[in-house]
């Protein structure tokens, strides 16, 4: 049998063909692709740009949803560098009681089996150390006499923390003439623990936040179909797929994810801008042991990343709930 | 008796294969709408139609009338996939409807141009942007989209007004931009719902004339019209449904 005969069909049989069965095909090319996607990048820009009021109040809404994680992270950040270098946290400080001569107590820590340096300042170096600090000169010339202790720095050979180093402790505590024993890295765990429960917190607080700012574009972008549901038939009838028909509030979820993100950097460039000279001062008086962070490019970059990330979510919750309709199951 | 045979080869072949292959649909390819015993009853009750067979050939163009009611437009919205049949089998361009999905639904209303009674093109976009959407839909390369879419527009005789916005052209244009749109991407089936249901006499002979010039060009097009001379006066096939039942398939001497 003759398959292939043409029969006396019009026309209709190679270009019409080739344009149907391209138009069959479920998958365009990488050029159509791409041509499509250049489409609903700048259509959905022209919607934005269209409603610049609801734009503004979304990007404004959003912004501040996400600079405040961001302030928030860059305070306990600041507040961790406050806290010092734990290395220098594991010296313990022995204050003698007023009058007692610490020789007798040097002798014997070096003599401590856990004990790896000791070091002694007398009263008089006291002094002077304070004579150093600003602002301590003047206060240091209204003494008589000198009202400071002697101190052993004493340096544990075991870890920070660990039970040998608890042990000496309390043994430099117990020894006679012995006022009071500062271990730093107790207080410094302390602050540690404050700083991850803060940490914590922020995170959590992150978290909803991001949520609102979620709801914040998918509520925008669900009244944007709603307001093009009209547009949106007419495109489903001339064959639009659902992904041709989200892809432009997609990008429109992401414009507004990004440019948020933008504005929330700003806001953060703003408050460090704005507290820059009181902290300025305030970190001067603290002998410049401590440098004010700025947000770092590494954060900003992921923060840019994130909140689009966030705008493109939420669009596609609210198209995918609202582009169902119009086609039958 | 040679004849016989071939029909009924080509109807086995059509029970075996749900989705011919382009060979097959070669021996099979006389219609290129199908309609098998189609009823639609919508969940409100109402029979729109009711056991309905015909088919239409590539090329082929034809009328369907009726009282409003009668399911005209109804059996466009079957041929689009607007719609899916209560019962019965609707097969358009070798393809079966039951069988589509989301995907398949949209690569099907591709491959079909619709007109519509209210035009519907997007009145925040120029001509060009509304007759080049179909064309950006199914992907078409830019500069060929701009080929295409002032040949659509010299056919219909819209070429000097691309830019203009829809709501500066009269009723008239506006239903031809429409047309354009609907053949811009060469579709093999044209549909069009009471296509001059708004316009005068003359400007609804204009329009069927130009229906008429797709035909010419193996383009396959159904009208629902209830405008009685003018179909007369086309002397194509006519389809008439009363009640949602097909009671007349009258096809002039001529076709």
């Amino acid at each position: 049998m003759n398959r292939r005969k043409p029969q006396n069909r019009p026309k209709a049989s190679s270009p019409s063909k080739a344009v149907k069965r391209d138009a069959r095909a479920p998958r365009l090319g990488m050029r159509a692709w791409r041509e499509q996607h250049l489409y609903s990048l700048f259509s959905s820009l022209g919607r934005i740009a269209a409603r610049p009021w609801t734009t503004l109040l979304t990007l404004l809404v959003m912004a501040l949803a996400l600079a405040m994680p961001l302030l928030l992270f860059l305070l306990l950040d600041n507040a961790r560098q406050l806290g010092g270098d734990m290395q220098q946290a594991g010296a313990i400080s022995v204050f003698m009681k007023p009058g007692e001569s610490a020789e007798g107590l040097v002798l014997r820590a070096r003599a401590m089996p856990s004990v790896a340096a000791v070091v002694l300042k007398t009263p008089a170096d006291g002094l002077e150390e304070l004579r150093g600090q600003p602002g301590f000169a003047d206060a240091m010339k209204l003494l008589h006499d000198n009202p400071l202790p002697a101190v052993l720095v004493v340096t544990p050979r075991n870890a920070s923390g660990s039970e040998g180093a608890m042990a000496l402790v309390s043994e430099l505590q117990a020894s006679p003439g012995v006022d009071m024993v500062q271990y730093d890295y107790l207080w410094r765990e302390r602050l540690d623990a404050i700083l991850a429960a803060a940490t914590r917190a922020a995170s959590v607080l992150a978290g909803l936040l991001a949520l609102a700012a979620l709801l914040v574009v998918g509520n925008t972008v669900r009244l944007d179909i709603l307001g093009r549901s009209d547009e949106i038939g007419v495109m489903q009838l001339l064959g639009a797929s659902s992904g041709f028909v989200r892809r432009p509030f997609l990008y429109t979820g992401l414009w507004y994810g990004g440019f948020s993100a933008l504005i929330a950097l700003l806001v953060v460039l703003l408050v460090e801008f704005t507290l820059l000279t009181p902290l300025t001062n305030l970190v001067s008086s603290y002998d410049h042991r401590f440098a004010l962070q700025a947000l770092g490019w590494l954060p900003a970059i992921i923060a840019l990343g994130g909140g689009a990330l966030l705008g493109w979510l939420g669009a596609w919750l609210a198209a995918s709930r609202h582009l169902a309709a119009g086609v039958p199951r | 008796m040679r004849a016989r045979l071939f029909r009924l080869t080509s109807h086995v072949s059509r029970l075996t294969f749900c989705r011919p292959t382009s060979h097959v649909s070669r021996l099979t390819a006389f219609a290129v709408i199908r309609f098998d015993r189609v009823s639609k009853r919508y969940p409100s009750g109402h029979e729109a139609l009711s056991e309905l067979n015909f088919e239409l050939g590539r090329g082929e163009m034809a009328f369907v009338t009726g009282h409003s009611g009668a399911g005209k437009s109804t059996l466009l919205k079957l041929i689009a996939l607007v719609e899916r049949p209560s019962r019965g089998q609707v097969l358009v361009d070798d393809q079966n409807l039951a069988n589509t999905r989301r995907r398949g639904i949209a690569a099907l209303r591709r491959r079909i141009g619709m007109v519509f009674q209210d035009h519907r093109l997007l009145l925040d976009r120029s001509v060009f942007d509304n007759v080049a959407l179909p064309l950006i839909i199914a992907g078409v390369a830019r500069d060929e989209i701009g080929k295409r879419v002032r040949a659509a527009l010299d056919k219909v005789g819209l070429l000097g007004r691309e830019a203009d916005a829809p709501v500066a052209l009269s009723t008239g244009e506006q239903q031809r931009v429409g047309i354009a749109r609907a053949i811009v991407a060469k579709p093999p089936v044209l549909i069009a719902d009471e296509p001059t249901g708004n316009l005068d006499p003359q400007l609804s002979a204009e329009v069927m004339a130009l229906f008429g010039e797709f035909q010419q060009v193996g383009t396959t097009v159904l009208i629902a019209s209830h405008d009685l001379s003018l179909i007369k006066r086309m002397g194509k096939r006519v389809l008439v449904l009363d009640h949602g039942r097909l009671i007349d398939d009258f096809r002039p001497a001529s076709s």
